[in-house]
């Protein structure tokens, strides 16, 4: 009877401690500072109806998303930007919500479907119509200072907004533009300072190019566009009907296939054909490749030179810029890529601290201080125009006023999903030697559901 | 009438205390599968009828009827036809030529030769990995310009087959992450079939040899049934592992090239986590359940004469 009853015990104790381990944990992945000071009850207390640019004086914690502190040469940035931020101040406690990129979006939305929202995001761009549809991002106007809104480029306010309303701000901006290695160019008999400025000339080039070899013996790619399924690889080949001057949107949404699109897909079939363009790459392959000397040019975003520095310290030495190409009678419009600050709908006090936060980020010195130690990038505010570092920078030179051009993407939720289906194309007439209209054509159907 | 009349024997106390304690035993892990496996796949189910969306979880609002909107998406789409065809393709390749191989190996293992039991802890390696990881290497290996199998294929070519991508082409991608998928999950099955061997009786398999049955004959006629209740453990384990992968997928391929590796686990993830729309998604997993218990359904009545012992 004693082990019947012991056995029972253990039963339910099973049971039970089964039940609790679903509770809580409402902080996991979360890391970063300790909480200092604040309490959930005292922020309650603390809900009062400040403004974007009130001084904080009860303790505040907020939260901020970013993936970059897991990734090596970002990480040593954000840490210190965030202790300078505190020691600036103390009222407020930065808590890090950390994921690796892939996964962050997720994070971010799971946390809020169990009531934990975080108050500030860093990602991509594109995000933002995800967390409009989710009714998490705040419309940056209601958040951020006044002054800082009004700084922002005109144009790239509208590429972060949705029905005119922005609902983040970039910290940086790039197009995707053309890198080059002047090395090959050289060793092709082209004229390193020259690249090319249409397609039209880039396939011109292109055979001496592909002609050569590297030292080992590797092939030499000519021209490198990104096609593996990855929403980030849609966003590039978007840019690249919009050097076409295609639309993949038009302003309500909808599906808006022109001769520009078919223009482009045309090109990426005879890229593929011609062997010029390493097969269904992902932009890492591509900086990869790129850095080991295997491939001439290329589309990125200017931060992507930080993944071919990672692999070639030397890259700089070859590396150039160049603004995106002209295709049909387009005039070389591209797509603007941006590290965008998204703020979500928090209570007013962690507005006011998210807002000091974001000033804080976007402040002269830290946005130099990013373009010098980590990454070249384009400034998002008017202000910085003259930024002594961008206008030093030899990369950047080549790509100089492309930023002027991007043409702007309609937001729609389901915007990555489609981004996936245009990746499909690329792979549909280039790896399945599809024709063009075929592959439009089934393009349109897929595409049709996912904007559904 | 040809059966006996069937007599109530009172229950004993005893016998009721013990079923009583039998069932209170039993009540933590009824409760747990209920509210964590059965209560989920219900509300998954439910949610498929459904217009649910992510605003819907964090604004605490329920999801609207639409009409099986879903699953007519879902249907009309054409996507739901060629991803069922890819996984029961997958599933098909990775647990046959797993029990095959994983057999074979078995059977090596079983025997007299030397260092098995070294060969057994190593082999164990790869079925540690993460799959994640897996999908990593394997695509480090088929990696197009400077992979392993590039170069491997470029030497049995002679030099002719230089530009071989396994995972570039439409055709060969799904044989790529199948070999991903044996790599990593041969191991196990290869563990668990040795388990079955060692217990094969020695007395039969000599009587055989004695009455002159060769080494084919001993397998098919005494090895195989003597672990048939393994093999049939082993094998649903596979295929259930199998039509619920997706690391591998996801990792190696995201479902390209040109939908090739599109299989319902990227399929219903693209409609939850990518497009957001979690009623669409669990109309995916519904349909994907549902062919998972058809499967399994027609697995144990194909397997039903065999005792578990």
């Amino acid at each position: 009877m004693k082990k019947q009853t012991l056995a029972l015990v253990m039963a339910a104790i099973m049971g039970l401690t089964t039940a609790c381990s679903g509770s809580g944990g409402q902080t996991q992945g979360t890391t970063g500072a300790p909480a200092q000071a604040a309490e959930p009850a005292k922020e309650a207390e603390s809900e009062t109806k400040a403004p974007a640019d009130a001084e904080i004086t009860e303790p505040v914690t907020i939260k901020f998303a970013n993936y970059a502190v897991l990734e090596a040469g970002y990480d040593v940035y954000w840490n210190q930007l965030l202790e300078e931020f505190a020691a600036e101040n103390p009222n407020i406690t930065v808590e890090l919500v950390t994921a690796p990129y892939g996964e962050i979006v997720n994070t971010v939305i799971n946390m809020a479907g169990g009531g934990d929202m975080v108050d500030l995001m860093y990602g991509e761009l594109d995000w933002i119509p995800t967390m409009v549809e989710a009714g998490m991002a705040a419309p940056a106007a209601d958040v951020l200072s006044s002054e800082l809104m009004a700084d922002i480029y005109p144009s790239i306010l509208e590429a972060c907004s949705i029905d005119g309303v922005a609902y983040g701000v970039p910290m940086y901006v790039s197009p995707f533009l053309l890198y080059y290695n002047k090395d090959l160019f050289e060793k092709a008999g082209l004229d390193p300072e020259a690249p090319p400025t249409t397609y039209e000339e880039m396939l011109e080039m292109a055979p001496k190019l592909a002609a050569l070899t590297t030292e080992d013996g590797n092939k030499v790619y000519a021209f490198g566009l990104t096609t593996a399924s990855v929403p980030v690889s849609g966003a590039c080949l978007t840019s690249s009907i919009h050097n076409f001057g295609g639309t993949v949107l038009d302003a309500e949404g909808s599906l808006a296939i022109d001769q520009g699109f078919r223009d482009a897909v045309a090109m990426w079939k005879t890229l593929h054909e011609s062997g010029y363009n390493p097969e269904n790459s992902k932009l890492k392959d591509l900086r990869n490749l790129f850095a080991l000397g295997q491939l001439a040019m290329y589309y990125d975003q200017s931060w992507g030179f930080n993944g071919v520095k990672s692999i070639n310290p030397d890259a700089a030495d070859f590396i150039a810029s160049a603004a995106p190409l002209a295709g049909g009678s387009g005039s070389g419009e591209s797509v603007l890529q941006a590290g965008t600050l998204m703020v979500m709908n928090n209570d007013d006090a962690r507005k006011a601290a998210t807002a000091k936060l974001v000033d804080f980020i976007l402040s002269e010195d830290k946005i130099s201080e990013y373009f010098e130690t980590v990454t070249p990038a384009y400034p998002s505010r008017q202000s910085m125009e003259e930024l002594q570092v961008v206008k030093d920078s030899a990369l950047l030179a080549g790509a100089a006023g492309s930023v002027g051009k991007v043409k702007p993407v309609t937001f729609i939720p389901t915007l990555s999903d489609l981004n996936l289906e245009l990746c499909t194309l690329a792979q549909a007439v280039t790896l399945s030697g599809k024709d063009v209209d075929t592959a439009i054509a089934e393009f349109e159907a897929s595409a049709a559901n996912v904007i559904q | 009438m040809g059966k006996h009349a069937q007599v109530r024997v009172p229950m004993t106390a005893r016998e009721r205390n013990d079923r009583i304690f039998a069932g209170a035993l039993l009540l933590p892990s009824v409760l747990i599968t209920v509210i964590f496996i059965l209560v989920p796949v219900a509300d998954s189910v439910i949610k498929s009828f459904l217009d649910f969306k992510v605003k819907n979880i964090i604004s605490g609002t329920p999801g609207s009827w639409n009409h099986f909107g879903n699953y007519i998406k879902l249907f009309s789409s054409g996507r739901l036809g060629m991803a069922v065809a890819h996984t029961l393709v997958f599933v098909a390749a990775v647990v046959i030529a797993q029990f095959i191989l994983g057999m074979i190996l078995a059977l090596i293992l079983n025997s007299d030769i030397r260092f098995t039991r070294f060969v057994r802890s190593i082999m164990m390696a790869p079925w540690v990995v993460p799959t994640i990881i897996s999908g990593l290497i394997w695509m480090w290996m088929y990696q197009p310009q400077y992979g392993l199998l590039k170069y491997l294929v470029g030497i049995f070519s002679g030099g002719k087959m230089t530009d071989f991508a396994i995972l570039n082409d439409p055709n060969t991608a799904l044989l790529g992450i199948t070999i991903a998928a044996l790599w990593k999950q041969i191991p196990l099955t290869t563990l668990l079939l040795v388990s079955g061997l060692t217990n094969v009786s020695a007395d039969l398999l000599e009587a055989a040899t004695i009455d002159g049955a060769n080494g084919v004959k001993r397998f098919v006629y005494i090895t195989i049934p003597s672990i048939m209740s393994v093999i049939k453990i082993t094998v649903s384990m596979a295929i259930i592992e199998n039509f619920k992968q997706f690391p591998l997928f996801w990792t190696m391929t995201g479902g390209g090239p040109d939908n090739a590796t599109t299989t319902l686990a990227i399929l219903s993830y693209r409609e939850a986590f990518v497009s957001n729309n979690l009623g669409s998604g669990a109309a995916v997993t519904t349909v994907w359940m549902l062919l998972m218990i058809v499967v399994v359904f027609v697995y144990n009545r194909v397997f039903k004469d065999v005792e578990m012992n």
